[in-house]
């Protein structure tokens, strides 16, 4: 879940409030904003779900809180002056196609307010931007840019492609002119970012009369590199959604123009041959339009579960930052609710009734028991699986859970068998891709490595040690819709110095009279038990596991001292 | 008449006209003492024999006593190197003297001051002269030590009173209990008495042969802690796991099951989760090499969760601004929750289509990538539930789940709204700990949002919540490592001693 730092003073005076910090704890955890501890420069942590990311700065959160308190109602949007700057579209990879921006005016920056623009970017990037590969900000010192002079004095940058061996501009953080291939290889930033340029043959960038000024989505040049003497920014975004990068730079334009900053819109051109779908097209951009969703009074009442006047429901929307206007269709009280455009998570009327529930306060509702009655039950398998467990704890095992993933070496190796092999345990096991833990990286085919592994993590406890588990087991069949056959086994061991293949026997004919399972046990071999004591399990004929001796092979490699009786068997044996 | 052993033999060792001590009877008639008590006080009960209490003082020698018994009595050492000095004649320096005597240490200071009680002789400035007319051979002290030690009693109260002061001995009082046959008791005899069997096992054959009639039983020391034996026993998850099966199973609820190898499809897509979204790399669901691709996916329930994705669910809906592609769709993990089977079961697919209301669970493993520490396996057990229905709300959903946790000791649920893809409006839900009070996380929850049910073709609400099994029991017991309960890395002591859950 994002986390993001504010400055509680800062906070305190965008929202214009003189709460003290335990007050601002309580608000902002009744807005979501969980409070994670303090940063070293005593700024709160605050955790939050990665839906409302538009309080992923402190002026997000300022507002928020400033509808929460009531000091500000309903829908607000920014003014906007005519654009004077365009961002031509020409040929940029088609892998990163989308451009879009915004020009800011007349910002006073200090340390704090350059430090939050900076983390709304990184967080902008790390959640919406998908690590810049969806979408990629860069902010520039506009006094810095000279722009392509138009016809009618109007000024161009281009979005478009470059040879990463052929152009050179020296990036953020360094004196060095360097290649952008260089970039990616040698500067520390660069580096991170490689991958999201690495397969293509041209590199997206961004020129203007002075020349190479961006390379997005890696780093900008440091020819308009931002400071606190900056007043007027130009804010670009590349990706590869123009809906992502709209709606970034609306988040990006809300904040500024709450630091007292005038947006200025851009034209963004794309040319008639360029890729994506908006060659030949103009947008006027930042795009502040405000959507709208209807939303029916009686849905409202359903989901929250009270009844409303519509007083109330208009009242609940505009503390959520809302505006809603009543009418009625078909004898049908609706709302028609306009949404602000810095809100990136209002996809369905469910969303907005969520929002007024909130404001409503979901945590004052009376909880109600639903009046609907429904007859419970087990499933089968659960049943029969437990009334087996019982069966096995009354002959004195000990029942265990243990994992289902497992190492190859365990599973297989430490008891003698390969994948494929025609034992119990030798399918062709289900692989996890790029485990992290080589512990983990296949699910088991049989249970007793499991309770092998028990019996050697356990050699210091008392004995007689008589485990058993049931449990999922499986391997890859062809037959089965995912590939897999998954089944429950009941696997059993019996470590006692005296022990024989006859106690083992015994219990596992207990265990099958129970069930009026009919057992027979003809001779076979298996690799794990001794030879001459291991046997098949069949109940009614059908072979369904092994019993017998484990070999001291495979006791020593346990470092077990002592014999083991065991058996193995599907649990859907005993139905 | 028919008594038990020791009582026979008690009555026919006692005296008629005498009373004699217990503790002698118990010799003689080879009894343990306490036996042959408690069959004296048994008789007297039973008016064949007369107890009666004395109190009687008995004398031990200390340590220094059994010292003096060795090496002699200091002043009499004294004495004797005096006159072996001469000092019956003439005065001897007492330094001279000490060291002839070997006294060194208290024992000077014991020696001067009862050489002089007894008139063995004088000391004056620093000089010792014997009496020559002493009687030491008879020192009735001595004597009285020699006596005691030799286990002969010693009347004289003045000198064990002497002795005690000397701290040479050590008097206590204990009761003696004394025994007489009384009259009854004579008849008794007299009549003839005889021992009932006494028997260690009760067998079979002294039940059924009427035998047990006439026998005492041996009797055990039933205080006595015992060997336990080995003990089957169900895991203590389970037990738990159980528990909740038994609570959900009362409200209503029947038991879900599907696989734990699944496409991407049940486990991410149907619940709305964009292929791009943060949360699935984030949950770290374990990615399958073999198998990679699941046979087949259900052509239309494929389009309508593609058309949620991508246009919205309803006329005002919106999709997601995100790539989907079928091939992520198919691929195969681990289910990171159990909300697969829901999917599975809500479709259609598990059991046919279902008719509201409904309302199912599992309580079954789910498998995430994550760091293992004291809370956190790759692999644990999820209590998934929920209730379909028409027109459910976030009360009903609250009144719901407050019941549930009611069940398990966790009160006071409290509701924070919360955000997940799949469910809008959202809460995770708190509670007080039944044990330590504080508010903890007890799990998450939601009416499912449309852009889930419609593909699924459900036009009914849905309400679901999930939390992690051994996160409950871990607050209802108290356990501080997941890792000694749940995995091979098990501790069989733990697992053998924890407390049963019921």
């Amino acid at each position: 879940m994002p986390v993001v730092d504010v400055d509680p003073d800062e906070l305190r005076d965008l929202v214009g409030t003189t709460k003290d910090d335990d007050e601002l704890r309580e608000d902002l955890f009744a807005l979501g904003l969980e409070f994670e501890g303090w940063t070293e420069d005593d700024e709160f942590q605050l955790e939050f779900a990665p839906d409302r990311l538009d309080r992923l700065s402190v002026e997000g959160i300022a507002r928020s809180l400033r509808y929460q308190y009531g000091t500000d109602r309903g829908v607000y949007i920014p003014n906007t002056n005519d654009a004077e700057w365009t961002i031509e579209v020409d040929g940029p990879p088609a892998e990163r196609p989308y451009v879009t921006g915004a020009v800011v005016r007349g910002l006073d920056f200090d340390a704090e307010s350059l430090e939050s623009l900076i983390q709304v970017q990184e967080k902008l990037h790390a959640t919406m931007g998908r690590q810049r590969a969806k979408g990629a900000i860069g902010v520039h010192d506009l006094v810095a840019l000279k722009g392509t002079a138009g016809a009618e004095g109007e000024k161009s940058i281009t979005y478009t492609s470059m040879d990463p061996d052929e152009e050179t501009f020296v990036p953020l953080e360094s004196d060095e002119e360097l290649t952008p291939r260089e970039v990616t290889e040698r500067h520390h930033m660069g580096s991170d970012y490689v991958d999201l340029v690495a397969d293509l043959d041209e590199y997206p960038a961004i020129y203007d009369d002075l020349g190479l000024f961006s390379f997005p989505p890696v780093i900008n040049g440091r020819r308009t590199e931002v400071s606190e003497q900056s007043r007027d920014l130009l804010i670009e975004m590349t990706g590869t959604d123009q809906w992502t990068i709209d709606h970034m730079c609306n988040i990006v334009c809300y904040a500024l123009s709450a630091r007292g900053g005038q947006v200025e819109r851009v034209n963004v051109e794309y040319t008639d041959d360029t890729s994506g779908e908006y060659a030949g097209h103009t947008l006027d951009r930042p795009d502040f339009s405000v959507k709208t969703k209807r939303v029916a009074h009686d849905r409202i009442e359903s989901i929250i579960g009270v009844e409303f006047d519509a007083e109330t429901v208009v009242d609940c929307a505009e503390r959520a930052g809302l505006d809603a206007t009543e009418y009625t269709e078909d004898g049908e009280t609706i709302y028609e609710v306009d949404i602000p455009p810095y809100r990136v998570d209002v996809l369905h009327p469910l969303d907005v009734i969520d929002d007024i529930g909130r404001a409503y306060g979901f945590n004052d509702l009376e909880p109600t028991y639903p009046d609907v009655s429904t007859v419970g039950g087990r499933h089968e398998r659960s049943r029969l699986e437990d009334a087996a467990r019982d069966s096995l704890v009354g002959l004195g095992f000990e029942d265990l859970l243990n994992f289902h993933m497992i190492s190859q070496e365990e599973n297989f190796d430490r008891l003698g068998i390969s994948p494929g092999d025609d034992y119990l345990g030798g399918g062709e096991p289900v692989t996890i891709r790029e485990p992290y833990s080589e512990a983990y990286e296949i699910l088991r085919t049989w249970a007793l490595p499991s309770l092998l592994l028990v019996l050697e993590n356990n050699t210091h406890r008392e004995y007689p040690q008589h485990l058993a588990e049931i449990g999922l087991a499986a391997h890859l069949d062809d037959s089965a819709n995912t590939g897999v056959e998954e089944y429950q086994t009941v696997a059993g061991v019996l470590a006692e110095t005296d022990v024989s293949y006859e106690d083992a026997r015994a219990r596992l004919q207990a265990l099958a009279g129970a069930f009026g399972a009919e057992l027979e046990t003809p001779p076979t071999e298996h690799p794990a038990f001794i030879s001459g004591r291991t046997a098949e399990v069949v109940f009614g004929g059908e072979s369904v596991g092994v019993i017998g001796e484990i070999h001291p092979k495979v006791l020593v490699e346990h470092d077990l001292e002592l014999p083991v009786a065991a058996f193995e068997f599907r649990l859907d044996a005993l139905r | 008449m028919q008594l038990p052993e020791a009582q026979v033999a008690v009555l026919t060792t006692a005296d008629s006209n005498a009373d004699r001590p217990i503790t002698e009877i118990a010799d003689e008639a080879e009894l343990k003492p306490e036996t042959a008590t408690r069959a004296a006080f048994e008789l007297e009960d039973a008016g064949l024999l007369a107890v009666t209490e004395r109190t009687e003082t008995s004398i031990e020698l200390t340590d220094e006593a059994h010292e003096y018994l060795e090496t002699g009595l200091p002043e009499l050492r004294l004495y004797e190197a005096a006159v072996d000095a001469g000092a019956d004649e003439e005065p001897v320096s007492l330094g001279q003297l000490l060291g002839e005597a070997g006294l060194d240490g208290p024992a000077v200071d014991i020696a001067l001051a009862n050489f002089a009680r007894k008139g063995y002789g004088e000391v004056d400035s620093g000089s010792v002269a014997a009496d020559p007319t002493a009687d030491t051979e008879t020192d009735g002290e001595l004597l009285a030590l020699e006596s005691l030690a030799a286990g002969e009693p010693v009347d004289d109260e003045n000198i064990l009173d002497q002795l005690d002061r000397r701290g040479l001995v050590e008097r206590s009082d204990s009761t003696v209990r004394l025994v007489q046959v009384s009259d009854d008791g004579v008849t008794a005899l007299m009549e003839g008495v005889e021992a009932a069997e006494t028997v260690d096992r009760l067998t079979p054959e002294l039940i059924t042969s009427g035998e047990w009639e006439s026998v005492e039983f041996t009797e055990y020391n039933v205080e006595a802690e015992a060997e336990e034996p080995p003990q089957g026993k169900e895991h203590i998850l389970r037990q738990t796991a159980n528990r909740v099966k038994d609570v959900l199973v009362g409200m209503g609820f029947k038991e879900m099951e599907g696989p734990h190898v699944d496409a991407q499809f049940w486990i991410n897509d149907c619940l709305f989760m964009p292929q791009d979204h943060p949360a699935r790399t984030h949950w770290d669901q374990f990615d399958l090499e073999s198998p990679d691709q699941i046979e087949d996916l259900p052509d239309d329930l494929v389009e309508n969760v593609r058309s949620a994705h991508l246009e919205g669910v309803g006329d005002d809906g919106e999709g997601y601004h995100s790539p989907w592609e079928r091939e992520v769709a198919a691929s195969l993990d681990l289910r990171g929750h159990t909300t697969s089977l829901s999917m599975r079961h809500l479709s259609g697919h598990a059991k046919g289509d279902l008719e509201p209301p409904e309302r199912y669970f599992s309580v079954e493993k789910v498998y995430r990538n994550d760091t293992l520490d004291p809370t956190h396996l790759l692999e644990f057990f999820q209590i998934e539930g929920w209730v379909l229905a028409e027109d459910l709300s976030a009360r009903d959903l609250m009144g719901t789940f407050t019941e549930f946790y009611e069940q398990f000791g966790i009160t006071d649920l409290d509701f924070k709204p919360h955000y997940n893809p799949y469910t809008e409006p959202s809460f995770e839900l708190f509670g007080t700990h039944p044990e330590t009070g504080e508010i903890v996380e007890v799990g998450n929850s939601g009416i499912f949002r449309e852009e889930v049910l419609r593909p699924l073709g459900v036009e009914a609400d849905v309400m679901a919540w999930g939390l992690s099994l051994e996160r409950l029991l871990m607050l209802m017991y108290g356990f501080e490592d997941i890792r000694d309960v749940h995995g091979t890395l098990c501790d069989l002591e733990l697992l053998r001693d924890v407390e049963v859950v019921y």
